[in-house]
């Protein structure tokens, strides 16, 4: 099976003043279906700029990112925006709720802005079956400010998944939380990328959030430094990557 | 004091667009302000020496109120009263130039004033502009106006040939000077003739003369000289006028106008003060996390509201200066389109420094007025609250609509200061109040009614914008106040527009229906002199075939309980032939009978229900001749125009015993089928006698222009009120763009297409409007009914001014929409990236 994503020599740079920086530097990966890949890496590797090159927010100088059969760095505007529509999902670190829809309006933003009526059947059964999978059924009448941050990230992640994206995009979606309910999150992330096949690509610098993922891409200075295999796991041990990771000098 | 003065500064740099923007509202608002306030004095000038000019250095002016003037033993009796030291006597009366052949139409009017010249020397300072003033001794000669001189070609030495009573045959008269424009000038239009007393009298065939000017002896009470006056002069009717009365008498002339500006101006000033408060507001509320680090790192209340107030002074300094220059060039303006429309020749712009200080001063009271509530609200920001930054709806709206009273309290007041006294007197403060209050109403009303009205609207749109109409929905609601001011500040200045159309429309139809129901003809032929039933006139006229009727209307004035009050001879058959007069009490075909019998009066509605007068009740008007008793025969729905209001209706028989000399216009009534053919042909006859024809379309013409002049300097002024507003709409809506950059960062990550998010702008842009508009124009349709009804005696009857109205309410959404244009495009070409982590 082709991987659902991939990256061929990836570069991104931006000029600040007189001087260029080179963000991403000739980053190659791929994909495959239903994986959980991490990109992680210390503050100022290139991670959350390269994950907003894979979903299509940002387009590379040079190189090319391929999502299922598309060429994103050679859409326009309109083409890109119409891609990350329908084939990703995006969860941020600041959950970034519309304060004024509530919950359900919120989780059914991808089908409104699609044009698609979010009161339709199939619609609703896909908005109380994705509510229901991040334990929130019961709570689509209230506002985000009427939540707790774990259910807000909730909230942001069944925003993500409700129209089954290609892909799921997640940009330190723990780094606003506790301990434990960013434990909850992963969780959560892990189940919806065993049980329903959802390939999730994680931005952290969390080495005990990495280790929910299959695959972990360590970048460093933009480029990548290296990849772990860690396998699908039930337990999530971080003991193994964080003794790679500290072998690599981080 | 310095470190908040600096951060205040920073803080406006930082927001270049918004800045300008914000001085830009506060100049309009100070603007049209300081345009009525130039305006004002403009017309306090004017009026001040219209007086001067009119009476000079005159005491008092004795009027004579029959057309034949007073006696010459009424002039020697004025002179001989104690306590009077000159009395200068005068003539006014109004003819034609002899046409000179060189000119390429025919002359207009002139008025002739004759004048003793060794009196009048006393009394008038006249200034040359060539030749030199009338002297003892002077015969056939004559003074002439500029614009006379110009427009006729006169020199000093040229010979001008008057027009005088028949009898007398025009009169050759030399040319000796030319008079200085002058603002006083007694003629409309600025043609004037000064002659020797003895001339005019001869030109006139009269002894008589119009008013006495008297100046009364050093030390002497004015108002002394008028008591033994008035026990002296008994041979006819008279009226006395002192400087002040004339002051007063023109004020009421002007006190529409007046109102209308000062009306403007508060509207104006309350979109400029909204501005303010909104740039403030956005300041604020983009900064609570700053001003709470300030306020951790030990900046104390004061010092932040003195950052705010500090914002507040550079925005008003700015826009203040701006806002005056603005104001002469708006006030030049209005001179030219109002000229003479103000019920004065308002020729000159008067700027006075005090003015413009006073208009300055009043732009910061309300600037200031707008900066209080942001200021508090930024002093309470504690550094707690800052992190949470968590808005409390309810206390924003309440803290809201706190500034909005106090806002209208301190443009009230200054609508007050701008006040025209003269309109306190005579009930003139119980409309603009109601249209205060409405304007206020409408104001307070709309945070409540604007969510709900936006929602309809959205309805509309959402089969065709389904998603942006969700959001733009949800958009409105969330600062409800917010949303409410913007609509409010366009609402309001709608309103001003729709209401003032509304008012002059009415007066405009109130007077083509007045005319088409009192004259009892097609065609209206004025003449400048009464013309005398021994005349030939009305005889030529009616020999024209298709002429059905020729009806002679003379308008004078009589003393009614020691006041004056406008008459109108009219022939009561010819009303009864041409179906005119609508009566209110009493039997048509009788009152109109008994009104050529003599011995009856019909009088108007409007003065019925003032004086208490009903049918059967007896009228004593004064006459050189003794009381003429009247009985009234019939109450008319509404009779012919007069200058203060509805004239009595009486015969000709009686007109004559009350000192008319003659028809000052004929009514003729045409054969319907044969009005084309000899319409020409009257007219032609008309001329011959110097009558100007005129239909009662072109009467009514002549008055809707002044009132449509009138209209238009208040719809160009009403419209910078709305430009504010408009400013207004600019700030809130890029307000919203910028507090939910990140929101709209989301929208764009998650499919939302840079063209929706512009959509989404224009679209809430559009329901502001729409909804502004909406209720802009219902509030302006009651304001005008307010102003209609409240007005009494005019006969007007408001009815809604749709064309206008349709014009608010298209010029209102376009106008919303324009001003969505930049923050549309703000909002579209956001970074997603950069916006998606920004707080």
């Amino acid at each position: 099976m082709p991987p659902i994503l991939e990256a061929r020599d990836v570069a991104r740079s931006y000029r600040m003043g007189g001087t260029t920086v080179e963000a991403v530097r000739g980053v190659s990966l791929a994909v495959e279906p239903g994986e959980f890949v991490a990109l992680m890496g210390p503050s100022g590797s290139g991670k959350s700029t390269l994950l907003h090159l894979l979903g299509g927010l940002d387009r590379p100088t040079a190189g090319e990112v391929d999502l299922d059969g598309e060429v994103v760095s050679r859409l326009g505007d309109d083409a890109a925006t119409k891609l990350r529509r329908s084939k990703t999902g995006f969860v941020f670190q600041f959950f970034n709720l519309v304060p004024i829809l509530s919950v359900r309006e919120n989780v059914a933003l991808p089908f409104i802005i699609a044009g698609r009526d979010p009161n339709g059947r199939a619609e609703s059964a896909a908005i109380e079956e994705v509510l229901a999978a991040v334990d929130l059924a019961g709570k689509e009448r209230h506002r985000p400010d009427e939540l707790s941050a774990g259910e807000q990230q909730r909230v942001a992640l069944a925003r993500a998944l409700v129209h089954r994206p290609a892909l799921l995009l997640a940009d330190e979606p723990t780094g606003n939380l506790d301990y434990a309910t960013g434990t909850e999150i992963l969780d959560m992330l892990w189940r919806l990328c065993a049980e329903r096949g959802q390939t999730v690509v994680l931005v952290t610098h969390d080495a005990k959030a990495a280790a929910y993922a299959d695959r972990v891409l360590v970048l460093r200075d933009g480029a990548v430094l290296d990849e772990i295999t860690l396998g699908r796991r039930e337990d999530h041990a971080a003991g193994a990557l964080i003794v790679r990771l500290a072998a690599l000098g981080l | 004091m310095r470190a908040a003065n600096a951060l205040a500064r920073r803080s406006l740099v930082a927001r270049p667009l918004r800045t300008v923007l914000t001085v830009l509202g506060i100049a309009l608002g100070t603007g049209v302000l300081v345009a009525g306030l130039v305006l004002n004095a403009g017309l306090d000038a004017a009026v001040e020496r219209s007086a001067r000019d009119l009476l000079g250095r005159a005491d008092l002016r004795v009027n004579a109120l029959e057309e034949q003037g007073l006696s010459v033993g009424s002039v020697g009796t004025i002179a001989t009263t104690p306590g009077v030291a000159a009395a200068a006597p005068v003539l006014v009366r109004r003819t034609y130039p002899l046409p000179d052949p060189a000119l390429p139409s025919a002359s207009g009017p002139v008025t002739v004033s004759g004048v003793d010249p060794a009196r009048d020397v006393a009394i008038h300072d006249r200034t040359l502009a060539a030749g030199r003033l009338l002297a003892v001794g002077d015969d056939l000669v004559a003074l002439v106006s500029t614009r006379f001189a110009d427009e006729d070609g006169l020199r000093v030495g040229s010979v001008l040939t008057l027009l005088g009573d028949p009898a007398s045959g025009p009169l050759d008269l030399e040319v000796i000077g030319i008079l200085a424009a002058s603002p006083g000038d007694p003629d409309p239009a600025g043609r004037s003739v000064v002659v020797p007393l003895t001339v005019a009298g001869r030109l006139f065939a009269t002894d008589r003369v119009s008013a006495v000017d008297v100046v009364v002896e050093p030390g002497v009470e004015p108002g002394t000289v008028i008591a033994e006056l008035e026990r002296r002069l008994d041979l006819e009717p008279y009226t006395i006028s002192t400087p002040a009365g004339i002051v007063a008498a023109l004020d009421a002339a002007t006190i529409e106008i007046r109102v209308a500006i000062a009306l403007v101006a508060a509207v104006a000033l309350f979109g400029g003060a909204f501005l303010i408060f909104n740039t403030l507001s956005m300041t604020v509320a983009e900064r609570v996390r700053d001003v709470g680090l300030l306020r951790a790192a030990g900046m104390t209340r004061r010092q932040v509201i003195l950052m705010v107030l500090f914002s507040a002074i550079h925005l008003g300094t700015a826009g203040i200066a701006l806002g005056v220059l603005a104001g002469v060039a708006l006030s030049a303006g209005a001179v030219l389109i109002l000229a003479g429309g103000a019920g004065v020749r308002l020729d000159e712009l008067v700027v006075e420094p005090a003015t413009l200080v006073l208009g300055a001063v009043l732009g910061f009271a309300v600037t200031a007025a707008a900066a209080v509530e942001p200021a508090l609200r930024a002093s309470g920001i504690s550094p707690v609250a800052a992190l949470g930054l968590r808005l409390d709806q309810g206390a924003v709206l309440r803290a809201r609509l706190r500034w909005l009273l106090l806002v209208f309290a301190v443009v009230g007041i200054v609508g007050l200061a701008l006040w025209p006294g003269a309109a306190a007197g005579r009930n003139g403060l119980l409309r603009p109040l109601a249209v205060f209050a409405l304007l206020l109403g409408i104001a307070l009303v709309t945070p409540f009614v604007a969510g709900p009205l936006a929602r309809l609207v959205g309805l509309v749109a959402a089969p065709f914008l389904r998603v942006e109409e969700r959001l733009t929905r949800g958009s409105l609601v969330r600062d409800r106040s917010r949303t409410a001011l913007t609509v409010g500040s366009l609402a309001v200045a709608l309103a001003v527009i729709v209401a003032l159309g509304g008012v002059a429309g009415s007066a405009r139809r109130a007077t083509t229906a007045w005319l088409a129901e009192v004259v009892p003809g097609d065609l209206l032929l004025t003449s400048i002199r009464p013309v005398g039933s021994d005349e030939p006139v009305a005889a030529e006229l009616a020999a024209v075939p298709g002429v059905v009727g020729v009806s002679p209307i003379g308008r004078f004035s009589v003393a009614l309980e020691g006041s004056r009050a406008d008459a109108a001879a009219v022939v009561g058959a010819d009303l009864l032939a041409a179906d005119r007069l609508q009566l209110a009490e009493g039997d048509r075909p009788t009152a109109l009978a008994a009104l050529d019998a003599g011995g009856a009066v019909i009088v108007p509605r409007s003065l019925a229900d003032r004086s208490g007068l009903q049918t059967g009740s007896t009228l004593a008007l004064l006459s050189g001749t003794g009381p003429v008793e009247l009985r009234v025969v019939a109450i008319a729905e509404r009779t012919i125009p007069g200058d203060g209001g509805e004239a009595l209706l009486v015969g000709w028989r009686d007109a004559a015993r009350l000192g008319v000399l003659g028809a000052d216009a004929f009514a003729v009534r045409f054969d319907p089928a044969m009005e084309e053919a000899a319409r020409p042909s009257v007219e032609e006859t008309a001329r011959s006698f110097a009558l100007e024809p005129t239909s009662l379309g072109g009467a009514a013409g002549a008055i809707g222009a002044s009132i449509d002049r009138r209209a238009a300097l208040f719809a160009a002024l009403a419209a910078v009120a709305l430009v504010v507003a408009a400013l207004g709409i600019v700030n809130t809506l890029t307000m919203n763009v910028l507090e939910r950059i990140r929101e709209l960062a989301v929208l764009r990550a998650t499919g939302l297409t840079s063209a929706q998010v512009r959509r989404l702008v224009v679209l809430e842009a559009a329901i502001l409007g729409i909804v502004g508009a909406i209720l802009g124009v219902a509030t302006g349709l009651l304001a005008g009914v307010a102003l209609v009804g409240l007005g009494g005696g005019s006969g007007a009857v408001f009815e809604p001014p749709w064309a206008v109205a349709g014009l608010a309410l298209g010029g209102g959404v376009v106008l919303a929409v324009l001003a969505s244009i930049y923050p549309a495009r703000l909002a579209s070409r956001l970074e997603i990236v950069g916006s998606l982590g920004r707080d």
